[in-house]
């Protein structure tokens, strides 16, 4: 499978469960979904684990609002009716179903990609050589970054500025350490783009290694998956 | 339009917008901090009104892109947002951009600014963002706003209605914290890189 194959399936699945309105077309997505993360032929546990664990809290969270405060759902709302608590419950199933393949789909196309860099993923995607190259110094700064906050974090904490457990103090001096951090990463930028690059020849390289790395659009693999979805979709229109 | 410098500037800002919440997380801050580099950026490249909408707007999209792939898969939906924010921080918020640099600060203009461009940025973020609240979340997103939808739903309101007006409620407040947030990041950036994301000078017609 390539990257643009993997997009435009994930894409492709996303829309289907943000359209799909009942139970059953939502089964459809669902089921489309396992089969693209199983083809994978890596192990899905983890993914479906990750995908719970994020729609899981948002679960609780609309079954209290909806089930246990509203107690009725909103299609009852507008047509004034009383309504029930089961058909909040429903409703909050649906959405729960459909941000779970959401997430899940994201996670499958990248177990089709372990392994793989970054810089090789975005490599073979097609778009625009500065879209691959905003991508890749995106991906190099958020590491800088990420870098910069673990250090700033610690000499904060060890100066007393800061806590590492939540605080007052944080929600007071939080600011600092997002200015440390600011400044350090600009510091970084300023340095990289007026001298280490120019000498390096950096962003010429950037460009050769994406242009090198690019795959072919489209694989005979992406043809198979993007004919599992139009059959999905089918299904679905014919079961309506 | 895409300097290097400017393409470093937009990478900068996505990776801020990234990584802020990673910041929030683990000082356990209560608010999301998750456009600071889209109006940063803005602010950054005004008054070059259109570079600065369509940079803000990448560095938004970039930073919920990856976000989106990484921590929340639910970002993405919310790129009409960025957008809306792009649009507001480069037409508006850049307006300000010598108040929030001056020395020595004026506070009282300051102060007002950031809160007249926070509570706009908020009021446009929360009608962009009330149809994808009420589709994909069901006007419920996990945070403390939906006993605010609640509230409105148990008055009877229709849930369009009543996420809407709890965005209204709670989306300028957020949005004026990050817009204080931006200006005072944005004083705090050096000069000399500043002056590198001015549009590069036209040669004279010979």
């Amino acid at each position: 499978m390539t990257p643009n194959g993997a997009v435009i399936f994930a894409l492709a699945v996303i829309a289907g469960a943000a359209l799909a309105r009942d139970a059953i077309t939502l089964g459809i997505v669902l089921t489309i979904t396992l089969i693209f993360g199983l083809g994978s032929r890596r192990r899905i546990w983890g993914a479906l684990a990750w995908s719970a664990g994020i729609v899981l809290p948002l679960a609780a969270f609309m079954g209290a609002v909806w089930i246990g405060i509203v107690g009725r759902a909103p299609a009852e709302i507008a047509a004034s009716l009383e309504g029930s608590r089961a058909a909040a419950a429903a409703y909050v199933a649906v959405i729960c179903v459909r941000l779970f393949i959401v997430a899940f789909a994201i996670q499958a196309a990248f177990l089709h990609f372990a392994g793989w860099t970054p810089l090789r993923f975005v490599g073979g995607l097609t778009a625009p050589p500065v879209v691959k190259k905003l991508l890749v110094l995106t991906l190099s700064l958020i590491e800088t970054i990420l870098q910069a906050v673990d250090r700033a974090r610690t000499a904060l904490i060890a100066a007393g500025i800061i806590t590492r457990n939540p605080s007052w103090r944080n929600l007071r001096h939080g600011w600092i350490l997002v200015q440390t951090v600011w400044l350090t990463v600009v510091t970084i930028a300023i340095g990289r783009t007026r001298d280490k690059w120019p000498v390096e020849d950096t962003l010429a390289r950037l460009d050769g290694a994406l242009a090198t790395s690019a795959a072919p659009r489209l694989g005979a693999a992406d043809c198979g998956w993007i004919a599992l979805v139009v059959a999905g979709a089918a299904i679905a229109w014919g079961l309506r | 339009m895409f300097t290097t410098p400017r393409l470093v500037a937009i990478a900068l800002c996505a990776a801020l917008n990234f990584a802020i919440g990673n910041i929030a997380y683990l000082i356990k801050l209560p608010i999301y901090l998750d456009s600071i580099g889209t109006i940063l950026c803005a602010l950054l490249i005004f008054p070059d009104r259109l570079a600065a909408i369509v940079c803000a707007f990448i560095a938004g999209f970039i930073g919920i892109i990856l976000s989106g792939l990484i921590v929340n898969p639910f970002l993405p939906w919310f790129a009409l947002t960025v957008l809306a924010i792009a649009i507001v921080s480069a037409l508006l918020t850049g307006l300000a951009a010598g108040t929030f640099r001056a020395r020595p600060l004026a506070m009282p203009a300051f102060a007002g600014k950031v809160i007249v461009y926070g509570v706009i940025t908020g009021i446009v973020s929360a009608i962009v963002s009330a149809p994808v609240v009420v589709y994909l979340f069901g006007g419920v997103t996990g945070s403390g706003s939906a006993f605010v939808v609640a509230f409105f739903l148990k008055t009877g309101q229709q849930l369009m209605n009543a996420a809407l007006l709890s965005g209204l409620a709670t989306e300028p407040i957020d949005k004026t914290l990050q817009v204080l947030l931006a200006a005072l990041l944005y004083r705090s950036t050096p000069q000399e890189f500043v002056a590198m994301l001015a549009p590069p000078a036209r040669s004279p017609a010979t």
